[in-house]
């Protein structure tokens, strides 16, 4: 049953990326706005990851940025080939939310939250003083092989579902019956056997490698970063799409960062309303929709049906 | 006779500058169902927590299975086999009747279907059979403390350790918790530590208990001595049953 | 010994304007479990409301410098008690006790907030009038004497604040909601009317910090971000909930400040800070002077 539901998922991305790419057409900027959907879809599945222990990781941004920075060096600085590249992003977040964790998660809740944001603005802090990194200006320049172009938007589709996909599963499997069961009572969890520390541990590796993946990615698709791109507000932002979309499944978040990836580019340069409007969505949301689109649509469904029967 | 399950050597357990645990030392038999009593704050829940692996003592030694096992975390202490139960009931309450025990054999059996068969074996156990799909939190009271001797039963412990398995159960259900705790020693040949208020409960079921007051161990023997002992007497049956 | 006496006065003016802001913060957590992180814009908006409404009154009555310093910090704070009752009302209430719900909340009235600022005041730095002119000389070190002034304010708002949690009814209520809300609430602390005085109060202390700031730098929209990110630093440090705890971080992260900031770049000293809180962790997950979660 579990594998025929991941399957529904497969067919259900494919068809929805077909479908996009049927109806959107080929044009560039179609095709880029499909691409930051998909990266910021990665960004909300990878930070609900954490939130299924029950953890809020605002460290969701630095990953994203280390992932970015490391893409950007192997391509730049190194030379490397373009799968390296993705994957060095991914394996650097691995290495550093490893040691990150270890010192971290023993603390939880408010405590946790608030050092992982800490991390993430002293990183950004680190990229604007180390010159090597390009310093207050970043790197520019972060191409992809050329004979890569056409196909560029179908790849990162394909990665940030494989990504997603990864995650949904471990979600469904007995790993992700702990993660809930941490999130329910994590003292239970302990007096079973099961180390609480080293699951979280586990949590927030898988969650920081695919995040750092995506990272990469966002180096090669933009072609430019700089550390302003990585602050606390890239985790903030995969919160509200979590939040609109609905946070029961995984759907909720991809639906949520479409949506909001697109009123983003509709009020980009539109300058402080950016603002105004974003915080004001989550705001709304949290006042009028506690439990997202996707729950709010389903509490109608249920209201609509009591009243027929 | 065979060696002790748990020797607690003069443990003791200090919180700024209240002593809860004063030089406690105890011994439980393989095969014994031990009796923990004494009035509210003589220290029970915390020797709880301290053999459980939850507060690390001040001082003094813990050994199970001939291991020294002081300072462990909760997690390393279950896996060697001494598993507890929390006084108010521990659920996972947004999760199913089946997760919640799940969760309990995890560890301890390591194919799918072996856990499977744990998860219904347990569940008919504690009288859970057919609320496999139950959500935790919606049970009824009794029912939700039955899932909680049941995820920790479901990890097999050679120790169970429960606190307060009684506490709130009205005198039928009462009845056939007890009835449940006899089982999980006999036919499971669990040793068992149980806390609990209900004094005419902890006599019936136990073949030894130890007395706490003010910390410090009051007496210990079987209920029939420890009923006669005019210390206990004194400091906790005098007052209130 | 010049230098060692400017930069001294110089730790104590910017401590005290860190620990009020993490003060306030750090109450509202205790007694509402809730991490703002709007907070900064209170300080914002004080920060911002004297900027804008004092060259008015300068230009119109002529009163000394001071004086419109202090109505316009008066009507600065009226200005973010408003902001405050109707931030608490509409938002806050309703996620009380819930760590998640009101970090989502908090970060998008961030959001709206920032934008909004930046709609009405602009994006251009403001820099408010010199309250007092002149330097006073201090163990052979010159220093100016607005600073003087702030600082001492700075430090007697923090004392008074302090004496309010410590020795007043109002403050007993606030610790004991904030160390055990069921034993307060059965004490008769009504919880729900305490959290609102102390959001009203922590969002205080945010705007008082905010207008003693305001003539020491330039001002803009987001000049809440930078004190929010040090503010968390601190309460690491201190320990969430705990008032000593906010005052000791706060002192300690702007001594790092000043003293390495003087030969280094303060986002050096930011960083050195965040390696201490690691360390920290590493020996003590609760902070210096928090208590163990049970």
């Amino acid at each position: 049953m579990r594998s025929a539901r991941a399957g529904q998922i497969v067919v259900a991305l494919a068809a929805a990326a077909v479908l996009a790419f049927a109806v959107l057409g080929d044009d560039e900027y179609t095709q880029h706005l499909l691409m930051w959907t998909a990266l910021n879809a990665v960004l909300a599945v990878g930070l609900r990851f954490m939130l299924l222990v029950g953890e809020t990781n605002i460290g969701t941004g630095a990953f994203y940025g280390m992932g970015a920075y490391m893409g950007a060096i192997c391509t730049t600085k190194w030379g490397l080939p373009f799968p390296l590249a993705l994957l060095a992003g991914g394996l650097l977040a691995i290495v550093v939310s490893t040691g990150f964790g270890l010192v971290t998660l023993r603390t939880k809740g408010p405590y946790f939250m608030l050092i992982s944001f800490a991390f993430t603005e002293v990183v950004r802090l680190i990229y604007t003083r180390v010159e090597w990194l390009g310093g207050n200006s970043g790197i520019i320049g972060i191409f992809p092989p050329q004979a890569l172009d056409p196909w560029m938007s179908v790849l990162t589709f394909l990665l940030c579902g494989g990504l997603i996909l990864m995650m949904y599963l471990c979600e469904q499997s007995n790993l992700g019956r702990v993660f809930r069961a941490i999130q329910n009572n994590d003292a239970v969890v302990e007096t079973v056997g099961i180390d609480v520390v080293q699951i979280k541990l586990v949590c927030l590796v898988i969650a920081s490698f695919s995040v750092g993946i995506a990272g990469s990615l966002h180096a090669h698709i933009y072609n430019v970063i700089s550390p302003g791109d990585f602050s606390y507000l890239v985790p903030v932002f995969a919160l509200a799409y979590i939040k609109i979309g609905g946070d029961a499944n995984v759907m909720g978040a991809v639906i949520g960062a479409a949506i909001l990836t697109v009123l983003a580019q509709m009020l980009q340069g539109m300058g402080s309303l950016e603002h105004v409007l974003f915080g004001g969505a989550i705001v709304a949301s949290m006042l009028v929709l506690p439990d997202g689109l996707l729950g709010g649509g389903r509490r109608l469904l249920r209201l609509f049906s009591r009243g027929r029967a | 006779m065979t060696a002790p399950l748990l020797v607690a050597q003069a443990i003791s357990r200090r919180f700024g500058g209240i002593l809860a645990v004063n030089d406690f030392s105890f011994e439980i038999q393989p095969g014994e169902v031990m009796g923990l009593i004494g009035p509210n704050g003589a220290g029970k829940s915390t020797t709880f927590n301290v053999i459980s692996g939850f507060y690390k003592p001040t001082t003094g030694k813990l050994t199970f299975l001939g291991e020294d096992i002081t300072g462990l975390s909760a997690a390393a202490i279950s896996r060697r086999g001494l598993v507890r139960t929390f006084q108010h009931g521990s659920l996972l309450r947004e999760m199913t009747v089946h997760d919640n025990i799940l969760i309990g054999a995890l560890r301890a059996v390591r194919d799918n279907s072996g856990r499977e068969m744990r998860v219904r074996e347990t569940a008919a156990l504690l009288g859970l059979g057919g609320l496999l799909h139950a959500t935790a939190g919606s049970l009824p009271h009794g029912l939700q403390r039955m899932l909680s001797i049941a995820i920790a039963f479901a990890a097999r412990p050679k120790l169970l350790c429960l606190d307060e398995p009684l506490t709130g159960l009205n005198s039928t259900e009462a009845v056939a918790a007890l009835e449940v705790i006899g089982r999980i020693r006999d036919e499971y040949e669990t040793t068992i530590l149980l806390v609990d208020h209900n004094m005419r409960v902890v006599m019936r079921i136990c073949d030894r208990i130890a007395v706490l007051n003010y910390g410090q161990k009051l007496a210990e023997g079987t209920p029939e001595e420890i009923r006669n002992n005019p210390d206990v007497i004194r400091a906790y049956l005098g007052d209130g049953e | 010994m010049g230098l060692i006496a400017q930069l001294l006065v110089n730790m104590l003016q910017i401590g005290a304007v860190y620990v009020l802001f993490a003060l306030g913060l750090t109450l509202v957590f205790g007694v509402m479990k809730v991490i703002n992180f709007a907070h900064g814009q209170f300080f914002t908006l004080a920060a911002l409301m004297i900027a804008v409404t004092m060259p008015e009154f300068t230009e119109r009555f002529g009163f000394p410098a001071w004086v419109d310093y202090f109505v316009c910090f008066a009507l600065a704070l009226l200005t973010v008690a408003i902001l405050g009752v109707v931030l608490y009302f509409v938002g806050f209430e309703r996620y009380l006790r819930d760590l998640i719900g009101s970090f989502i909340l908090s970060v998008g009235l961030l959001l709206l907030l920032e934008g909004v600022y930046l709609w009405i005041f602009t994006g251009a730095p403001r820099v408010v009038p010199k309250l007092l002119t002149g330097q006073v000389s201090i163990l052979g070190g010159a220093l100016e004497t607005q600073r003087l002034v702030i600082c001492g304010i700075a430090l007697a708002a923090t004392f008074g604040l302090y004496q309010l949690v410590n020795r007043t009814k109002l403050g007993r209520a606030l610790r004991a909601v904030a160390e055990d809300r069921e034993a307060a609430m059965l004490q008769g602390i009504r919880y729900r009317r305490i959290s609102f005085y102390g959001f009203m109060i922590g969002s205080g202390m945010a705007a008082i910090a905010g207008g003693l700031i305001a003539p020491l730098t330039a001002i803009s929209p987001s000049l809440g971000n930078d004190y929010l990110s040090k503010a968390f630093i601190i309460i690491i440090i201190g320990g969430l909930g705990s008032i000593p705890g906010a005052i000791l971080g706060g002192f300690l992260i702007a001594a790092v400040e000043s003293f390495a900031g003087y030969f280094l770049d303060s986002s050096y000293a930011t960083i050195a800070m965040f390696m201490l809180v690691m360390v920290f962790l590493l020996v003590r997950p609760q902070g210096i002077l928090g208590h163990a979660e049970r």
